[in-house]
Parts: structure tokens; C-alpha cells; sequence
């Protein structure tokens, strides 16, 4: 069981995740991962002050795995936000039309 | 088009303003995220899987190149350079701040646009015939009529705490283009007799987790009575509609089950008490709502007809678009032009900031300063000049906006999905990319004909796939996407909720069912005119299902 | 700790008592069997509001229940007692009284407030009231018309 803290940040709504200094950053790669219950609970704790304290919103915990190339989180849902949408956009989705289409 | 006067401008001013001091009240702990939500989504703010996601109205889905510019201009400035235009003919942006959001709103309120209302328990942007005004087929000009209920719906006091949310859509045409038996109120523009102008109201329509299709509450509702009987149908749902079960709180479940006689009866028992009130719609403010609507001067351009016919002649990818993307135009020397935003593996209903400053442009040059976006995430010019067509289509061509595909099966309605969407089970756009490219080719997309394919990556059906032709629902199983065919919806004049075929399809296999489902329909159909949806209601469910799960499934 | 406000400030006097702090009003169904005078009766939000209606002369206060924030029925209750039953006593919201629906509740007739949040209570003790001015619906606190069309008015500045 291996668990990661993340949430949206209240100012901006980017997606974030704690790392081990407590600090919400923008990547999954570094966030701090909770291997047992104890740790899980402190999560959820810290989860819950940030909310408290307007920091963040939409707070969860969720599963990952931990893989040679980094953590992988379980659902897709949570992959598509710690990677980005999966399909091209704006002008990168002009390219890739216009491409296919040559 | 309408154009506020000081009053509405006023108003959008006091409204940005007590937004923006919302946010300074959340942002400092004055208000907790539970009760700002409410309070954001009714001006148009969500927070989604990267971002905050910002929905701004474009009421009945009617813009001016002005508008489309600042849109354009928002796109670039704080978004990523990109917008994507919605179902209900609004469009929002995927990556805004909360903290530049009241800066968008008064940017947005000088040039009369706004953010109010296109989400929350509230009554939603008023949506109509993306064609209104111009439409050969047309009785009367829905818009007028959806500018008075944009206006009196505005911060209702009443009635913005509702149940749930609540969509409104007008049609002036006997051919719904506006989908309004899938609303909870539908109006359809009629005249009586006398020649007056009136509403069949229908009530009780609508998509989501329980699709139901609306029913008729009135024959004719005089205009006068518009918004007296409107508020009636408000002040009952409000105080009698569900509010234990979120997935029970739409007017269609109340209207399923208190019984329609029942509670139109109580509907018109509210009204008897409001009709001659205040609210009842005096004639001189009709005629002056629908004087902002008058069609523009329309010169004659007769020499178009002989120069269209040369122009097809010569380039059969002109002549293609024609045929799909222009439509008859009350003037005969003009045509309505629909602009595709689904080119071919492309995500429907993007635009770039840059595409969006060209379309301003043309509009100007071509199309009478309109444009319109359509609730299948198209835009449209309404009024261009045949004798226009191959110039206006020249410079589209070479910005990736002439994909002659209007109608046809790639030009899909698809909802964010999970690429974007909090709520979202599945995703969307891969999909709908891989069907567009299935079907690119553009002869294979002319034999096929006519054929609505809509995907939603959740059961709420942002996507409409209860009522596409062929619908895609997107769900979760087992922590992987699974795919689920609907056949046999339709959101037009006979709309209907498609049957689900069976079991679902994961995201390899989608594609290939999709293309079994429709080399079935052109095995079956009796000549090259009989379209998908009529070949299904000819036969049925099962000989699709049989195509697509064999023989012993289908019995 | 609740407080009671008005548009005049936060009133030191409460005849009735605090609902969140236990204060019994009459239910509906009692305030019709009751023949008493200078009544207070509370309305939950699944009541009907007519079925008050001979009864009115004999009530003083009709508390309307805003049970959640995101419950608005009690906006309808309190039109319908205002505009269709001619109440003219005291209407008070109480419940999850919250400064974002103050403005709304008093368009709709509501006008004393029950307010327990401490952030409602700050700003409305600062004069702090975000409504909006110009209205594009007739409200019950007797807004004026505005020169314009017949579904617009100002609010009401006193």
C-alpha cells in the first residue's frame, strides 16, 4: 500500500501534491509517499489543516504504485492529473491535424 | 443583436464587482469552499482535474466579432491559448486562475459578455436555433424572446437555489434545431388563428443519469404570458421538487412522479394568481426587444447563383462543403454558413485564440458582423452571400476551418472527458478523435449520409449521447474505461432516447464496433437516401445487435 | 452565538428567542389549530405556506427554515407569504443564514435575519450587504420601477 496526498490549490486550481517538507508542489514525481497507516492518518490530517487553512481544496488521498520510473498513480483519473490531458490542445492539436492530414 | 443599454450594463458592473468580492471573502477564509462553490458556479466557475475551468455565456448563442476578439484576447491572455465551445452554445476555458477571474469577468462585461448563471442550481443560459433570423423555415424569431428570459432570469431572488439546475431553450422553426424536448422548459415559437404569436410549452425533458423526453403543457401560451407562466412553472418545481437525491432533482423526475395532468394543475393554479401581475410581457416591450433583432440590410446579390454553380464545378471540396455546411437562407441570394470545429482527428469544438481573431475578421468582411455558436459545437455565420461562399471558404480552407463535415459522422459532439472533467468516468475526445479519423475520408462520410454521433464520458451526458443517432457512454469498470452503444436518439421535431445495444467496448475496441454499427446500417438501408436513423427505426435494434454480438446475444 | 439583524443593525431586543438556540415557535400545523393572538410560527421548508392563510392576523412572527444554505424553498415561502397572503408581519430567515443570500432573501421579503456565522455577522456589522441595485424581476421589499422595461427596477436605497 503506498499512498499520496494531493489536492487543487485554492488561488490558482492547479493540481498539487505534499511533499516530504509539507510543501504543495506542482509534480507527482517528488510528493512524499505513506507506506503505513500511521503515516496515511498524517496525511489526512495534514489534508484536512490545509483545507481549514485556504490553502488548498478537493483534498484526497489516493493509491500509486511505486515503479522504476517513478510513482504511477492507480486510477487513471488520478494519472490524467498528475500528467496532463491526454490528447494534444491548442496550437499542439493544430499541429498534430495538420500533420495527419499532410 | 441585442446590445445593452445602461441598465445592463450597470448591472454586469455591480455583478463583477460583488464577484470579485466574493473571492477576496473565500480567499481570506470568510466564506468556506462549501458555500463559495454555489456561489462560483453560478458565475460560471468550476474547479476541474488541472484547473479551475471558467464557462462564459454566450446567450442564445449569438456573438459579434468584437465579442469573438475579446474572447480571442482572453484565450491568450490568461488561458493557454485556447477555448472550447460548448453544447450549450457557450464556451469556456480549461486553465484560468481564480485570482484573474474578476479581471476576465470586467474584461468580458466591456463588450457586454458575462459569466452569470452557465452553471449552479440556477436557470441556465437560454439556448436556441443556432439558425434563428435567418432560417428559410422560420415562424418567428426565437431570440427576442430569449433575451427576455435571459434578462428576467438574471440573479432571480427566487429562484436561484433550486432543486437543481434548469435549461431553458426556445425554437422558432416547426424543424427543432434547438433540441427543446431534451429541456426542462421547451418552448416552440407558434402562431394561433388569429395569427398571433404564441408558445407550445413543453416541460420535463432532459439527459442526464434518467433520460426523459418532454411533455406538452400548452398549446398556445400568448407572448403577453411568457414569463408570468414561466415563474409559475419555477415556483412549483422549487417548492415540490426533489431535493433528497441529486440524481432525482430535475423537474423530469417531478413531473414523472407527481403525474403531468396533477401538476399542471398545479402549475396553472400558481399562474391564475400571476397572470395579470407585473410580469405579464406588455407589446411595447416585445417590439422593442425584438428590434435589436432585425435582420440586416440584405442587398441583393443575385450573380451569386451562377457563380456558385461555376465554383462547385470546379473544386469538388468546395462543392462538398457547400452541400453540407450551407444552408437555405431566407434571402435567396444568401445562405447560413456553418464553420466546423471538428476537423478531421481534431478535438471537437476547440478553437484557437488565433482562428477566433479570424473568424472575427471574416465575419465582418462576409457575414454581417454574426456569428453564432451551435449547441453541436459549430459555429455559424447566419447571413453570407452566395456570391461570398468561395472566397470565405478560400481563406477558412487554409486555417484549418472548411471541413466540409456539418451533419455528417464526423462531426461529433463530445464532452471534455476525463481528459479535463472532475466528474468524468471516461474519456471523450481520444474517442471521438479516433472515430473522426476512422471516417475522414471524405466520400466514405458522403455515402454514410446523416449520422449524429454524441459521447459522454460520464452517465450525466454533457456529451447528449442519449439522444445521438449512435451514443458512446463513457464508465468506469474495474478501474478501466469501458464503452457503451446507444442506437436510435434523436433531439430534433421526434426526439428519442436511444436503446443501449449491450455489453460495453474498451477503448481499443470502440472504434471497430462503431464501424460494424454503420457497415450494417449501409448493407440494410433500401436506397443511398434512407439515412442511419431511419434505417433504424425501420428494423430495429436487432439486427445491429446481431452484427455486432452475433446471433445468439441478439435473440 | 446568534444574533438578530435587520436592515436598522443587529437588535439588542429578541421577543422570540434564538431557534438555533432552542427557542419553541409554533409548527404550522399548530399555529391552524391555535386561537391564541401574537403568534410566532416556524416553516419548515416541505410546508405548505397557505395553509397559514386565516390565520395571519393573529401571528407576529413567521420564521422561514433555510435548513441548508442550498435549500431554497424558503425563498418561495416567504414571496408567497409576502405577495400572494398579504403577510405583513415580521418574516425572519433562519437556519444557515449566510451574507451572500441576504441580499436575495431580502428581495424576497425576509426581514430579520437569525445569523449565527461569524463571518456573516462581521460584514453585516460593517454595513456590508453584497446585493446588486438593478433587477431584472419584481422583488416583495418594494423596489421602484425603473424607467426601462416593464420587468426592471431599482432597489429600494431605504
Amino acid at each position: 500500500m503506498s499512498k499520496v496526498l494531493t489536492a487543487n490549490k485554492l488561488i490558482d486550481g492547479n493540481s498539487v501534491w505534499l511533499n516530504a517538507q509539507g510543501e504543495w508542489i506542482e509534480t507527482i514525481a517528488d510528493a512524499f509517499i505513506a507506506r503505513h497507516d500511521e503515516a496515511v492518518a498524517a496525511l489526512e490530517e495534514t489534508g484536512k489543516k490545509a483545507v481549514s487553512d485556504n490553502l488548498v481544496v478537493d483534498v484526497a488521498v489516493i493509491d500509486v504504485k511505486e515503479t522504476e520510473l517513478g510513482i504511477w498513480p492507480i486510477r487513471l483519473r488520478e494519472r490524467i492529473r498528475s500528467h496532463g490531458p491526454s490528447v494534444a490542445y491548442g496550437y499542439e492539436a493544430l499541429v498534430q491535424e495538420q500533420t495527419q492530414a499532410a | 443583436m441585442y446590445r445593452y443599454d445602461e441598465f445592463d450594463h450597470a448591472f454586469v458592473k455591480e455583478r463583477v464587482a460583488q464577484f470579485r468580492d466574493q473571492v477576496e471573502r473565500r480567499v481570506s477564509g470568510d466564506i468556506t469552499e462549501d458555500a463559495f462553490k454555489p456561489l462560483r458556479l453560478m458565475n460560471g466557475l468550476y474547479l476541474q482535474l488541472h484547473a479551475y475551468m471558467l464557462r462564459i455565456a454566450v446567450p442564445y448563442g449569438t456573438m459579434s466579432p468584437v465579442q469573438m476578439r475579446k474572447l480571442a484576447h482572453i484565450a491568450r491572455t490568461y488561458d493557454r491559448g485556447y477555448g472550447h465551445f460548448t453544447t450549450r452554445q457557450n464556451i469556456q476555458f480549461n486553465w484560468p486562475k481564480l485570482s484573474d477571474i474578476p479581471d476576465i469577468l470586467e474584461e468580458l462585461a466591456s463588450v457586454e459578455m458575462h459569466a452569470i448563471q452557465t452553471s449552479g442550481n440556477c436557470i441556465r443560459n437560454v439556448t436556441t436555433d443556432q439558425f434563428a433570423g435567418a432560417a428559410a423555415d422560420e415562424i418567428a424569431d426565437p431570440r427576442p424572446y430569449a433575451e427576455i428570459l435571459r434578462q428576467w432570469s438574471s440573479v432571480h431572488p427566487e429562484f436561484s437555489f433550486l432543486p437543481r439546475k434548469f435549461k431553458i431553450a426556445v425554437t422558432g422553426a416547426p424543424h427543432d434545431r434547438a433540441a427543446i424536448q431534451v429541456h426542462d422548459i421547451g418552448l416552440q415559437l407558434v402562431k394561433n388563428e388569429d395569427d398571433e404569436i404564441g408558445f407550445k410549452v413543453y416541460i420535463g425533458g432532459g439527459q442526464g443519469r434518467t433520460p426523459m423526453i418532454a411533455k406538452k403543457v400548452r398549446d398556445f401560451l400568448p407572448e403577453e404570458d411568457l414569463l408570468t407562466y414561466v415563474t409559475a412553472i419555477m415556483r412549483v418545481y422549487n417548492l415540490n421538487g426533489r431535493r433528497d437525491n441529486k440524481y432525482k432533482a430535475r423537474i423530469k423526475i417531478l413531473v414523472h412522479e407527481t403525474g403531468l395532468d396533477e401538476l399542471k394543475a398545479q402549475i396553472e393554479a400558481e399562474w391564475q394568481h400571476l397572470k395579470d401581475t407585473d410580469l405579464k410581457l406588455p407589446d411595447a416591450d416585445i417590439e422593442a426587444i425584438t428590434k435589436y433583432f432585425e435582420k440586416p440590410n440584405l442587398a441583393d446579390r443575385a450573380e451569386g447563383w451562377a457563380q456558385l454553380a461555376q465554383w462547385k464545378k470546379a473544386d469538388a471540396a468546395f462543392s462538398g462543403w457547400i452541400q453540407q455546411n450551407v444552408g437555405p437562407h431566407q434571402h435567396p441570394d444568401y445562405g447560413t454558413v456553418t464553420i466546423s470545429l471538428k476537423p478531421i482527428g481534431g478535438v471537437p469544438g476547440d478553437a484557437t485564440d488565433a482562428q477566433m481573431d479570424l473568424i472575427a475578421d471574416l465575419a465582418e468582411e462576409f457575414g454581417h458582423h454574426e456569428i453564432r455558436v451551435t449547441h453541436e459545437q459549430n459555429l455559424v455565420f447566419p447571413h453570407v452571400a452566395l456570391a461570398d461562399l468561395e472566397p470565405l471558404y478560400r481563406v477558412l480552407a487554409a486555417n484549418g476551418l472548411a471541413t466540409g463535415n456539418a451533419g455528417l459522422v464526423t462531426d461529433i459532439i463530445a464532452c471534455p472527458g476525463l481528459d479535463y472533467c472532475a466528474l468524468a468516468n471516461a474519456r471523450s475526445i481520444p474517442v471521438a478523435q479516433e472515430i473522426s479519423n476512422r471516417f475522414g475520408d471524405a466520400e466514405r462520410q458522403k455515402t454514410i449520409g446523416e449520422l449524429k454521433i454524441k459521447i459522454s464520458g460520464c452517465i450525466n451526458a454533457c456529451g447528449h449521447h442519449h439522444v445521438g443517432h449512435i451514443g458512446i457512454l463513457g464508465v468506469e469498470k474495474k478501474g478501466t474505461e469501458l464503452y457503451q452503444i446507444t442506437l436510435g436518439g434523436s433531439a430534433d421535431e421526434n426526439t428519442s432516447v436511444g436503446q443501449i445495444m449491450g455489453p460495453g467496448f474498451e477503448p481499443e475496441a470502440i472504434t471497430d464496433a462503431i464501424e460494424k454499427v454503420i457497415d450494417t446500417y449501409l448493407e440494410l438501408r433500401v436506397s443511398d437516401d434512407e439515412t442511419f436513423i431511419e434505417t433504424y427505426r425501420r428494423l430495429g435494434m436487432k439486427p445491429f445487435k446481431t452484427a455486432l454480438y452475433g446471433e445468439k446475444t441478439a435473440a | 452565538m446568534s444574533k438578530i439583524w435587520t436592515k436598522t443593525g443587529f437588535q439588542s431586543e429578541n421577543e422570540w428567542g434564538f431557534l438555533s438556540e432552542g427557542a419553541e415557535y409554533l409548527s404550522v400545523e399548530d399555529a391552524k389549530g391555535s386561537s391564541d393572538t401574537n403568534l410566532a410560527v416556524r416553516v419548515e421548508p416541505a410546508d405548505d405556506v397557505h395553509a397559514l392563510s386565516d390565520k395571519l392576523e393573529n401571528i407576529a412572527l413567521i420564521a422561514v427554515n433555510f435548513s441548508a444554505f442550498a435549500d431554497g424553498r424558503a425563498f418561495s415561502h416567504a414571496a408567497l407569504l409576502r405577495d400572494r397572503l398579504g403577510f405583513k408581519g415580521e418574516v425572519r430567515a433562519f437556519g444557515q443564514v449566510l451574507l451572500d443570500q441576504v441580499p436575495l432573501m431580502l428581495r424576497c421579503g425576509i426581514d430579520s435575519f437569525e445569523v449565527s456565522d461569524e463571518a456573516t455577522i462581521k460584514h453585516l456589522d460593517a454595513g456590508h450587504i453584497p446585493g446588486i441595485e438593478h433587477h431584472y424581476q419584481p422583488s416583495m421589499n418594494e423596489p421602484a420601477k425603473a424607467n426601462s422595461y416593464s420587468w426592471r427596477y431599482m432597489a429600494n436605497s431605504g
